[in-house]
């Protein structure tokens, strides 16, 4: 028998209002799984997230946890734990006392609640820090401060909501590894909130992508990335070309959308024609937008490569297999 | 011409416009704020003589003695007990009525709350207060309330209690702290909405996502972080209910409080060292309570 | 607001320092200077504002092109404050101020000739010790009153009291009830006095011989007594708006109080009556004086002629409840005011009041061995406060 999963929605709606936040969703969230809730702002990932915290509950539908349903549970009864996007700090006290809230709450003795508040800071490399306040800390310090205070109660699942957004490009690199290897480490289940497809593909196990309230797509980076199955997700997770069902159908026979990867598109050779309406250069490839017959698509030229001019026409053409049909979605 | 040309010149010397603006309020603050309390200072170490009662203006330190005179004494401790208790109840009144208002409170209904809260300010003081004797009276509004609801027994049983009670409740001292309640009562709820309105949702979020019940979060996170706001809103109560003259007079035992016994040595004795010396006793109370409040911690959130 | 007060008064008092010196008294009346300011109490000058049928400014302000200006003052203490201060011509001083002005210089000496009507003033005011110092005076007479005993018909029935006891001692009222917790005793520390005047008659052997000039053992027997009726008194009155309201919400029985307050119980339909009991009463009596430094010195005085020579005497009686300075005013119709009038607001008892006067350590009666104003004040003070 397959363990339960560590978070399982049936038919879950939150509506507020006329306002449909998350609509019909089904998802299962494994134990151990780093997962990844992704989509647009206003898709839902974050209602969705709230829903498992319970800040939220369910218009319809039930929400388990491992097992054991968890619709009308509040927060404080839930094994979990989160993140929050402004991290949420208590200002009047201690990073140090920030960590151990949930001991004191648990009713933990002083001495074991310093020891373990400790040693969650040493973990996220803020030992030392202890008696500052959080206003004191750097953003990415504050982060790591949220952090520990959610994994100090060691919580069979981990919520992060948008944890790296407020940091800078640098930070956010680096804390994305560091994450990834403390889901490993700890080995719970991580459901990580975030509007980046590029920190989504890079860290997650899995992927649900979100769109209007509703789940898209369920699957590994590598499925999501190459064989998104609606014109949505091919868009919003990597910016790949979607190609009408008629070109499709015309080039492969099956009467379906198809999503094709600007890398994939070679220039210089192929079946196709297109005209260049635009260029841009960034750094290692140049990025080219093309006209054909009124469907617009866009290409990566690697460096090296010849980059045609603005106006001209150019013949263009991919390796079949670059071609995913995406069967089932419409128009 | 010239006021571009005056224009040109505060923008290269910009501390000049600040300083243009900022001279009148503070000439106003040091010159009749300042003025005043050291007049106020130099007077109480005068000292008035016994025999032909006229001020003697000799730096002495007697009048001060005076303070520690049992009536007096009386006086200081009547009124500090009286200030501790109105900014009690005001707090404890005001925090949930501020916390609807900052937490639930959306739209039309923030407005009411404002107008809500304004409107008693709007009116006269004296007003409010000569209305709340009548709501007191023997004969009053809440006598009759408690004689509808046959409660009249309890009433009694509270006005009997010696030192809140008396002969009915608007010459009571529990009629003098309704009054104070009720007047100072704005200025509590103000400040503990402003603070309240500060502390982001997500801290009570964060507060239950790490277990704590309601309770437990309204103890550890949200009382903390709205202590600013009761402290700001306490020096209000404490120090209006310090200072203040009419209240005492109009509704009470006619026992005299620190405003009145300042205003009664002034005028009628002219005994201006020991006004003098009874104005100074809230500024060093006040001193004393802030200095408290800071060591505890008051104004850590700030 | 206790700061700006005090430092008011500061500044008042470094004024009476350094200015301390009198001006010399009127020999002949000039031109009016236009104008005329005047402190007076509240209700005492009248243009007709209030109730067009009161006043006594316009037709001034007509004959003698002098325009009235009139602050206001609560408190004896506020007029000597503002007086102090100065930018006044004349005030309205009742017994307790005026001895305080003429010693402190604030007022001057008042030219008698230059005012025609002065020999229509009351023989038993001309000369009252309130305003004459050494022969010489110091102002205008202008009202007086008596502090009568104002008590609640329903609780005494047709029989008036007849002693002060009723707010002095506990005992049952002729309605069976206990009088404590139903009077009321005024809450200003020249109350002291009433309770000497009672002793007076009670404890003769105490030697007291005016309620204002107490020597420290009448002092203490006068406390004593007070501290007695604090045990009876719910609440002292100081505003007589609260006095009257007292009267009608708080089902109050008895209490010291004055005419003003009894015209406007009854003229409400509340069952009061008041009486002038054996012990005798303390009272009232206000003077005009005139500022040491008036700038308009003959305005004044053509403003002291007229309270004597118009209907202001007769009207003003009428609204405050008083009794005019000048005896023909009661029944001459030169305003409202009747021989009736007059009776029912205590002209004849002139004998039997004790009219206020501040109490000084160097007083005549008790050898100089007085128990001064000032602690009168802060005594009061604790026997309020209950001590």
């Amino acid at each position: 028998m397959a363990a339960e999963p560590a978070v399982a929605f049936r038919s879950v709606a939150r509506h507020y209002g006329p306002v449909r936040a998350v609509d019909d969703l089904t998802l299962d969230i494994g134990e151990g799984e780093f997962f990844a809730l992704l989509g647009p702002s206003g898709s839902g990932k974050t209602t969705c997230l709230r829903l498992i915290a319970g800040f939220e509950r369910p218009t319809t539908g039930t929400i388990a946890l491992f097992g054991k349903d968890a619709t009308g549970l509040p927060p404080y009864r839930r094994p979990v734990n989160t993140v929050f996007q402004d991290y949420a700090l208590f200002p009047h006290l201690s990073v140090e006392d920030n960590v151990a809230y949930g001991l004191m709450i648990a009713g933990e003795g002083r001495a074991a609640r310093r020891r373990k508040a400790g040693e969650a800071l040493e973990m996220v490399a803020l030992g030392g820090y202890g008696m500052r306040k959080p206003a004191e800390l750097s953003g990415g310090q504050r982060q790591r401060v949220a952090l520990a205070r959610a994994l100090v109660l060691q919580p069979q699942v981990l919520l992060l909501d948008e944890p790296l957004g407020a940091l800078d490009l640098k930070l956010r690199e680096q804390m994305q590894g560091e994450l990834k290897a403390l889901q490993r480490r700890l080995g719970i289940t991580f459901v990580f909130v975030t509007h980046d497809q590029g920190e989504a593909l890079s860290m997650s196990d899995r992927i649900a992508v979100f769109d209007k309230g509703r789940v898209q797509q369920v699957g590994s980076p590598e499925a999501v990335y190459d064989r998104p199955e609606t014109p949505f997700v091919a868009d919003f997770v990597g910016a790949s070309n979607v190609l009408p069902a008629a070109m499709v159908a015309r080039l492969t026979g099956r009467a379906a959308p198809g999503s094709l990867r600007p890398e994939a598109i070679r220039l210089g050779t192929g079946e196709m024609r297109a005209r260049v309406t635009e260029r841009a250069f960034l750094g290692s490839a140049t990025r080219v937008e093309l006209d054909a017959d009124g469907t617009e698509l866009t290409a990566l030229v690697p460096k090296g490569h010849a980059v045609p001019e603005v106006g001209e026409e150019v013949r263009l053409g991919w390796d079949p297999a670059a071609l995913h049909v995406m069967e089932g979605a419409h128009g | 011409m010239a006021e571009a040309r005056a224009s040109d010149l505060f923008w290269r010397r910009p501390r000049l416009l600040l300083a243009l603006l900022l001279a009148p309020p503070l000439l106003w603050l040091g010159i009749v704020y300042l003025g005043s309390l050291f007049a106020l200072l130099a007077q109480s170490f005068f000292s008035i003589d016994e025999f032909s009662g006229l001020v003697t203006y000799e730096l002495t330190l007697k009048t001060y003695g005076e303070l520690f005179r049992a009536s007096n004494l009386d006086i200081i401790v009547r009124t500090i007990l009286m200030s501790a208790a109105v900014t009690v109840a005001a707090a404890i009144v005001a925090f949930p009525i501020a916390y609807y208002a900052a937490r639930y409170a959306r739209g039309p209904w923030k407005a009411v709350f404002y107008l809500g809260i304004m409107l008693p300010l709007w009116s006269s003081y004296l007003v409010k207060v000569y209305s709340w004797k009548l709501i007191l009276a023997k004969e009053g509004i809440l006598g009759w309330i408690f004689a509808k609801l046959h409660l009249t027994w309890l009433l009694d049983a509270w006005l009997a209690l010696p030192g809140v009670g008396g002969k009915s409740l608007s010459v009571s001292w529990t009629g003098t702290f309704l009054v104070f309640l009720y007047v100072w009562l704005p200025y509590m709820i103000l400040p503990v909405q402003a603070a309240l309105e500060r502390v982001p949702p997500s801290m009570l979020e964060a507060s239950a996502d790490l277990g704590a019940r309601p309770g437990q979060t309204l103890r550890s996170v949200i009382l903390p972080l709205a202590l600013p706001g009761i402290v700001a809103g306490s020096i209000f109560t404490f120090s209006l209910t310090m200072g203040d003259y009419i209240i005492p007079q109009i509704v009470g035992t006619s026992a005299r409080m620190i405003g009145q016994a300042v205003y009664q040595f002034q005028g009628t004795a002219g005994n201006i060292p020991l006004a003098a010396a009874f104005a100074v006793v809230p500024i060093l109370v006040m001193a004393v309570y802030l200095t408290v409040a800071r060591r505890m911690g008051a104004f850590d959130a700030l | 607001m206790t700061h700006r007060l005090t430092f008011a008064t500061a500044t008042a008092a470094a004024a009476l320092l350094t200015a301390q010196t009198a001006a010399a008294q009127m020999t002949e009346l000039g031109e009016g200077e236009g104008a005329v300011s005047i402190v007076a109490w509240p209700g005492y000058i009248e243009r007709g504002e209030t109730d067009p049928n009161f006043d006594w400014v316009t037709g001034f302000e007509e004959a003698t092109g002098c325009m009235v200006e009139i602050k206001t003052a609560n408190t004896s203490d506020e007029m000597v404050a503002l007086m102090n201060e100065g930018g006044f011509d004349l005030v309205t001083a009742s017994g307790d101020a005026s001895l305080r002005m003429i010693a402190g210089d604030r007022v001057q000496p008042i030219n008698t000739d230059l005012i025609p009507s002065w020999s229509s003033v009351d023989d038993r005011l001309k000369d009252a010790p309130w305003h004459t110092v050494d022969g010489v005076h110091y102002g205008v007479p202008y009202m007086w009153g008596p502090n009568v005993l104002l008590y609640n018909t329903e609780v005494f029935g047709d029989q008036a009291p007849t002693s002060w006891n009723v707010v002095f001692e506990p005992m049952d009222l002729p309605d069976g009830q206990p009088n404590q917790g139903r009077v009321q005793a005024y809450d200003g520390p020249i109350h002291i006095a009433d309770a000497a005047l009672y002793l007076m008659t009670h404890q003769p052997d105490l030697g007291i011989v005016s309620p204002y000039e107490l020597n420290q053992e009448q002092y203490d027997a006068a406390l004593d007594l007070l501290r007695t009726q604090r045990t009876l008194v719910s609440r002292y009155w100081h505003d007589a708006f609260i006095q009257i309201d007292d009267f009608k919400n708080e089902g109050m029985a008895a209490s010291g109080s004055w005419p003003f307050q009894v015209n406007l119980l009854l003229a409400d339909g509340v069952p009061v009556a008041s009486t002038i009991p054996e012990e005798g009463v303390t009272g009232w009596a206000d003077t005009t004086m005139l500022h040491a430094e008036a700038e308009h010195p003959n305005c004044a005085y053509m403003w002291m002629e007229h309270t004597l020579s118009s209907n202001l005497m007769s009207d003003l009686s009428v609204w405050f409840g008083a009794n005019p300075a000048v005896l023909a005013a009661c029944t001459d119709g030169s305003g409202m005011q009747t021989a009736e009038g007059c009776t029912a607001n205590g002209l004849d008892d002139f004998d039997r009041v004790r009219f206020w006067t501040t109490p000084v350590s160097d007083c005549e009666s008790q050898n100089g061995e007085c128990v001064p104003y000032y602690r009168w004040v802060s005594d009061y003070i604790g026997v309020i406060g209950g001590r």
